[in-house]
């Protein structure tokens, strides 16, 4: 009885593996753009996905290879219909033994080789490929960007040109850029799939990140780590361009309406979910607002999210609308 | 080679039954408290950790710093009170190797109000510096730091209570094993207490006097 | 002294008042009425078959380690159950709530689920799935087999053994009433800081969360010394380290870590408890705090969690692959280190689970390179298994079935968790559903050697084989479902999409999340063929006895006992001449020698304070959540009271007399072929009901 047990329900196996068709098959259907893990727009995001391709190749060196030998012995040494000769006593070699230990110890040696240089190559606090590319293509003004994080909206404030936005980030394509980040309130990750990995944003702390855009385009950034009830609808579009039209948009913006003060901060920062996507552009920013937005957060400073807010999504928009309605005059 | 097959023992000559073979109770007992007291040696690893990175100036949120609340002279005199407590337990335990009742009485009676008097110290010292304006909720290194010795105080009142309960123990049913494998663990428990003060002694209060 | 709450407080209910019972809740009323009328059957029929004396004589207030393992897998079945109920909601969500037009229902913008009661679902889902699931169901399996595995009579602290079991039920029972008082966590099932602090989550949800993770560490942290202590101190004459069975070395690594790292997590779950009570600046952003220990101080102890729930899982394999290779395990040495290894390596990785909060490159290497290292005893754990089997004569019976296919789930999961520790690949890939797909490969390699050792050692427990054709069609199926609910998830993360959304942004991902659901309907589908199985199982229980050794190959210690296991395991302890001392005996032909004489046997009493201290553990958790301060005054006055009182209590063990142990061995094996007639089967035998 034991064996057959794997021949009829064969059908059921071969449903299992459908499944796998489906890597393939989706790559194909919208050429493949979909894949944005796999598809680098950045210097920082090709560092990675090269390290990425190193990672998994040696690794299915090992598991490939060890899947295989599974399944063969599990076939040749089955008792019904296998080939293989019953020892029932062997239960011990010194030569498998050392192959045994010996094989991961060194692929393990060799990922940690390469696990090491990829992470000093792409570190946020000096990222030695974008030091490299920049400093081969000669380029010497680099841009300055700090990143706010609130309940649930992403302020980006460029410092140099006085102007700031709302869920909506600009780069020039091939210069590069520094950003700032902080938290006004909890923990958020920055994250743009296709130009730069993660990093966890925090409250009363400052970190630092780097991209080059190689590739003019729009790409789609957003908050990877979740912060509460807006967490999902925590995305910025990000426009890579070229120079000449980042420099015509920073000059729209600085025609911009509303000005960035503290205060107009405090109230971007209450908790607002924004469901439509909208987009604010602010000229004119307090100077040394992120410096105090981090002091702030130090001394205690909380937007704290209103119980009732969370629990009946629709009534909540609705009052938010109102609320923006009334903030717009 | 098979280690089911190999061996040197002749199967039919070997008892398959064991005959008779208890396992000692006071041992097995301490056995398990001293792996209790790993797990609580964790605690206090963590909160040391804890206190370690909510230590800095930074954290002290421009309130009350460590050389404001810790005061070297007083946790001296904790010191004293707490490790004449220790001793007197060690003299209750000689006293129970004598099995003498009388004696371990006594001393456990004496470890206990010497830890009082550890306990009137510690809680004065809180006192004051509550009074003071220092209180947990000030700053995250305030907090660290009273949960600190407010935990050790914690272990120092259950110590106590438990002296209470081995003295009516002793006094009524006598020296029996279940009485005296308690009395052992008990000895670790307050020597241990003992030795996470001397961590909190140099940790807290030393470096406040050197900071 | 307490930190002040907006919101109505009264002396008497504290925070709770009606509109804290959702009763506007089409969903959870429907939860409700379906728990209430299954509890309504339940009693019924308990009270119909008459069964209540045995249940509290015979189980509740029992010490016997078979029957508190029992109970303990008993609340990990229902409480997975209950997790599976969550992911199939959370699934149906993200399958709905698609892109800007998508509709909403109930409240909720998209979907059927507002964010806020998504986030509650994804963080009690993890936390039954770890905590009162996974956890609950392996040191069940522990408890019933370390004990019989190394010839002991009990575990070294019977009486500590229920008040483990019972803390850990107060917990499960926090957390299922959570469900209808209020509401639970909404900051994932690590907790996420300071989200969890009191501005962001001003509700009682993380207190929920909060005290029942408490009560489940504390309950197992105590599990942990008894299992250790029961290791060192219990083993019957001739049971050296050398010879130990290779599930009990996995048990002992196992608890070197919870011992080790439990009492971490309660101090960060304690600390953080003081910032939401009394204010205090532990993880708070502000006014000094550092919301970074708590990560530290929580993955000190989630990381080596996860190796304390696979240890246990490997240690089943291990037991598993000889018995139907027909062959001793491959390497014992390399294996007793390998989790020796694995546990020691555990505690230093952590950090891994936060590559991506900016640590210097220094730090984030010395993790990565340490994560990676895990990898070693791992592979040589592979490459073990592979060579038992290797040489052997393999019989794919169900335990066998689960426990090749839990060797596959290891790849697969190891090969993306080796993905991940490469750190800048985890800046890609960090809290993506990739990450996600990666753990529930190595999750659900812990269900399927669970599944594998529950068919295996069944049969030992209850006296019967489970019935073994729907038990293969629930493998297939339940194989099918992982297949097509995970495939797809692993395609999704090199899309890019994020864990936790509560509403999908981008329309590309849905396809394939419509693709989930269909592997969520064959999941369901196959729960349909387990209760089957169970159903005919016991049906059938009269055919499919068992006798000592139910599968004819098995080699260690319990299968030297009675099928079921009689209350007091083995009549006379035995002595142990090899590592596979049934086997040993076997190739011997010694294997059917009886001991010669009996002797009295000593054994703890049934006591009901284990059950007592956790009921009030309860009391004392809810009282806390809701601040209801008397109810925590009391009840916390009570348990100190119990745990004095026990210790007066000079009556806790009993003997039974040689000639009485004599008279039961003979009323068992006088049933023909030693087999126990089949309606004593469950809790019938004379020998299995625990004497007074
Ligand atoms: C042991 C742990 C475990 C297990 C087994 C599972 C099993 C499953 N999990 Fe879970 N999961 C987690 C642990 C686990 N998970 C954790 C820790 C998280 C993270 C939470 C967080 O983000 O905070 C998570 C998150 C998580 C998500 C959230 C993803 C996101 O963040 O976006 C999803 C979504 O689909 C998911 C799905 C599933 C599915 C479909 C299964 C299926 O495999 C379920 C299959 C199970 C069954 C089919 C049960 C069969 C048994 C019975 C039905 C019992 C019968 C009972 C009796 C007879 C009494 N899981
Ligand atoms: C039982 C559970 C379990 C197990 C066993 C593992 C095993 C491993 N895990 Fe996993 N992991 C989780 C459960 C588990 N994990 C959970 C629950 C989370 C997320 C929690 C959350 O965020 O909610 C997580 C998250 C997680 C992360 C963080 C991801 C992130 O949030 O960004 C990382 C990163 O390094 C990681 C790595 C690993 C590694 C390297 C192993 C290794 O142990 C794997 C070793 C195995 C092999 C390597 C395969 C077998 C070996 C061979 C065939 C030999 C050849 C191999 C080599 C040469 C190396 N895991
Ligand atoms: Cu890590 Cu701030
Ligand atoms: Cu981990």
């Amino acid at each position: 009885m034991p064996m057959n047990s794997l021949r009829p329900k064969g059908w059921l196996r071969l449903l299992s593996l459908l499944p796998l068709g489906l890597l393939g098959g989706c790559a194909h259907r919208r050429g493949g753009d979909e894949f944005w893990m796999l598809d680098p727009r950045g210097v920082i995001s090709a560092t990675q996905d090269h390290y990425l391709a190193l990672d998994v190749l040696i690794m299915l060196f090992i598991i490939v290879p060890t899947g295989f030998f599974i399944v063969w012995v599990m076939r040749h040494y089955r008792r019904d219909g296998g080939r293989g000769r019953h020892d029932a006593r062997w239960d011990h070699s010194y030569a498998l033994e050392a192959l045994v230990w010996g094989i991961p110890i060194l692929t393990v040696g060799a990922l940690s080789y390469y696990s090491v240089k990829a992470i000093y190559a792409v570190n946020p606090y000096h990222p030695t490929v974008v030091v490299r590319a920049a400093r081969a293509a000669h380029v010497k003004n680099p841009l300055d960007i700090d990143v706010i994080s609130t309940d649930w909206q992403w302020v980006f404030i460029y410092p140099k040109q006085g102007i700031a936005t709302v869920d909506r980030l600009v780069v020039p394509k091939g210069i590069p850029v520094h950003f700032r980040l902080t938290s006004a309130t909890v923990v958020n990750d920055f994250y743009i799939p296709q130009l730069v990995g993660m990093i966890d944003v925090m409250p009363a702390m400052r970190v630092r990140q780097s991209l080059l855009v190689s590739r003019a385009g729009t790409y789609e950034g957003y908050s990877a780590n979740f912060s509460g009830a807006g967490f999902s609808w925590m995305n910025f579009e990000t426009r890579a361009v070229s120079r000449a039209a980042f420099r015509a948009w920073v000059a729209r913006v600085q025609g911009a309406q509303a000005h960035l003060t503290y205060a107009a901060f405090e109230k971007v920062a209450r908790p607002t979910i924004n469901v439509h996507g909208r987009v604010a552009y602010f000229s004119r920013v307090q100077s040394g607002l992120f410096r105090h937005v981090v002091a702030e957060t130090a001394a205690g400073k909380t937007y704290p999210t209103p119980m009732a807010m969370t629990e009946n999504m629709t009534r909540y928009l609705k009052v938010q609308a109102r609320r923006d309605a009334h903030n717009r005059d | 080679m098979s280690a089911t097959t190999s061996g040197t023992l002749d199967a039919k000559k070997s008892p398959m039954w064991s005959s008779g073979h208890g396992h000692d109770v006071i041992s097995t007992k301490t056995l398990g408290f001293w792996l209790y007291l790993l797990g609580d040696a964790m605690m206090f690893t963590a909160l040391f950790a804890a206190y370690a990175v909510l230590g800095h100036a930074f954290n002290a949120a421009g309130g009350p710093w460590i050389r404001t609340v810790a005061h070297a002279g007083v946790a001296f005199r904790e010191t004293a009170w707490l490790f004449a407590s220790v001793l007197a337990y060690g003299f209750a335990m000689m006293a129970l190797k004598k099995g003498n009742r009388g004696g371990v009485l006594l001393w456990i009676t004496a470890a206990l109000l010497i830890a009082l008097g550890f306990l009137a110290v510690d809680g004065h010292e809180v006192m004051a510096l509550f009074r003071m304006g220092a209180v947990p909720e000030r700053s995250g290194f305030l907090s660290a730091f009273f949960t600190l010795v407010l935990y050790h105080g914690l272990h120092v009142v259950v110590g106590i209570a438990w002296m209470l309960v081995m003295l009516v123990q002793v006094a009524s049913a006598g020296l029996t094993e279940k009485v005296v494998y308690r009395l052992l663990n008990l000895r670790l428990f307050w020597h241990f207490q003992a030795v996470m003060w001397v961590f909190m002694f140099t940790f807290l209060y030393l470096r406040g006097a050197i900071v | 002294m307490f930190v002040h709450i907006d919101g109505p407080w009264s002396p008497l209910l504290g925070r709770l008042a009606l509109s804290e019972i959702p009763y506007n809740n089409p969903i959870l009323i429907g939860t409700f009425a379906f728990a209430a009328l299954l509890a309504v059957v339940l009693v019924g029929l308990v009270t119909y078959l008459g069964l209540w004396r045995t249940i509290w004589r015979d189980w509740l207030t029992s010490v016997d380690h078979k029957k508190i393992g029992i109970m303990y897998i008993l609340i990990g079945l229902v409480m997975l159950f209950r997790g599976f109920m969550d992911a199939v909601m959370m699934r149906a969500q993200q399958a709905m709530a698609v892109g800007p037009h998508s509709a909403g229902y109930l409240d909720s913008p998209h979907g059927y689920l507002t964010p806020y009661h998504f986030d509650q679902i994804y963080t009690a889902h993890g936390t039954i799935m770890i905590l009162f699931a996974a956890t609950p169901l392996l040191v069940g399996i522990m408890n019933i087999l370390v004990p019989l595995q190394i010839g002991a009579r009990d575990m070294a602290y019977p009486y500590l053994n229920a008040v483990s079991l019972w803390l850990t039920a107060a917990g499960a029972a926090l957390v299922m009433a959570s469900l209808f008082i209020g509401d639970f966590a909404h900051a994932g099932w690590f907790g996420i800081v300071p989200v969890m602090e009191l501005p962001y989550s001003p509700g009682v949800g993380v207190d929920y969360w909060m005290w029942a993770f408490q009560l489940s560490a504390v309950g197992t942290t105590l599990g942990g010394i008894n299992l250790l202590a029961t290791i060192v101190k219990m083993r019957a004459p001739g049971m050296t380290w050398g010879r130990l069975p290779i599930f009990t070395w996995a048990s002992l690594s196992a608890n070197l870590i919870s011992l080790s790292t439990f009492p971490v997590v309660t101090v960060a779950l304690a600390l953080l408890a003081l910032d939401r009570y009394f204010g205090t600046h532990f993880y708070t952003a502000g006014l000094g705090g550092n919301l970074m220990l708590y990560n530290d101080l929580f993955w000190i102890w989630g990381h080596p969690e996860v190796y304390f729930v696979i240890l246990p899982a490997f240690g089943m394999i291990s037991e598993i692959v000889p018995t139907f290779s027909e062959k001793p395990l491959f390497g014992y040495l390399g294996m007793v280190l390998a989790s020796l290894g694995i546990a020691g390596v555990s505690w230093g990785v952590w950090l891994h689970h936060f590559f991506t909060m900016a640590a210097s490159p220094a730090v984030n290497a010395f993790f990565s390179i340490t994560t990676m290292a895990v990898g070693i005893p791992t592979g040589v754990k592979v490459f073990n298994w592979a060579f038992t089997m290797f040489r052997g004569r393999l019989r794919f019976e169900l335990p066998m079935m689960w426990a090749s296919a839990a060797l596959f789930f290891l790849l697969v999961g190891g090969l993306t968790g080796m993905m991940n520790a490469f750190a800048t690949n985890d800046y890609m890939v960090h809290n993506s559903v990739f990450v996600v797909a990666h753990f529930h490969m190595m999750l659900l390699l812990i269900v399927y050697a669970i599944f594998g050792g529950v068919n295996y050692w069944f049969p030992k427990v209850f006296g019967f084989r489970l019935e073994q054709r729907f038990g293969k069609m629930f493998f297939w199926l339940f194989t099918a479902g992982t297949a097509v609910v995970f495939i797809p998830m692993f395609t999704l993360g090199f899309m890019g999409m994020t864990r936790r959304l509560a509403y999908v942004a981008f329309p590309q991902w849905g396809p394939l999340l419509d693709i989930e659901v269909v592997g969520i309907a064959i999941y369901v589908l196959s729960a349909v063929f387990l209760v089957a199985q169970l159903y005919v199982s016991f049906r059938d229980r009269a055919k499919n006895r068992a006798g000592l050794d139910a599968w004819e190959t098995s080699r260690s210690l319990e299968w030297m006992t009675h099928s079921p296991v009689p209350f007091y395991n083995f009549a006379v302890t035995p002595e142990v001449h090899a590592r596979d001392e049934r086997a040993w005996r076997v190739a011997r032909g010694v294997d059917t020698v009886r001991p010669e004489r009996y002797e009295d046997i000593h054994m703890p009493r049934n006591t009901a304070i284990p059950l007592w201290l956790g009921v009030l553990s309860f009391g004392l958790a809810f009282g806390l959540v809701w601040r209801m301060w008397w109810l925590v005054e009391v009840c916390a006055v009570a348990i100190i009271a119990l745990v004095v009182i026990r210790s007066f209590d000079h009556d806790t063990d009993y003997t039974i007399a040689a000639k009485e142990i004599e008279r039961m061995e003979r009323a068992i094996r006088d049933v023909p072929s030693g087999r126990p007639a089949a309606d004593d089967v469950i809790g019938g035998v004379p020998a299995f009901r625990q004497g007074v």
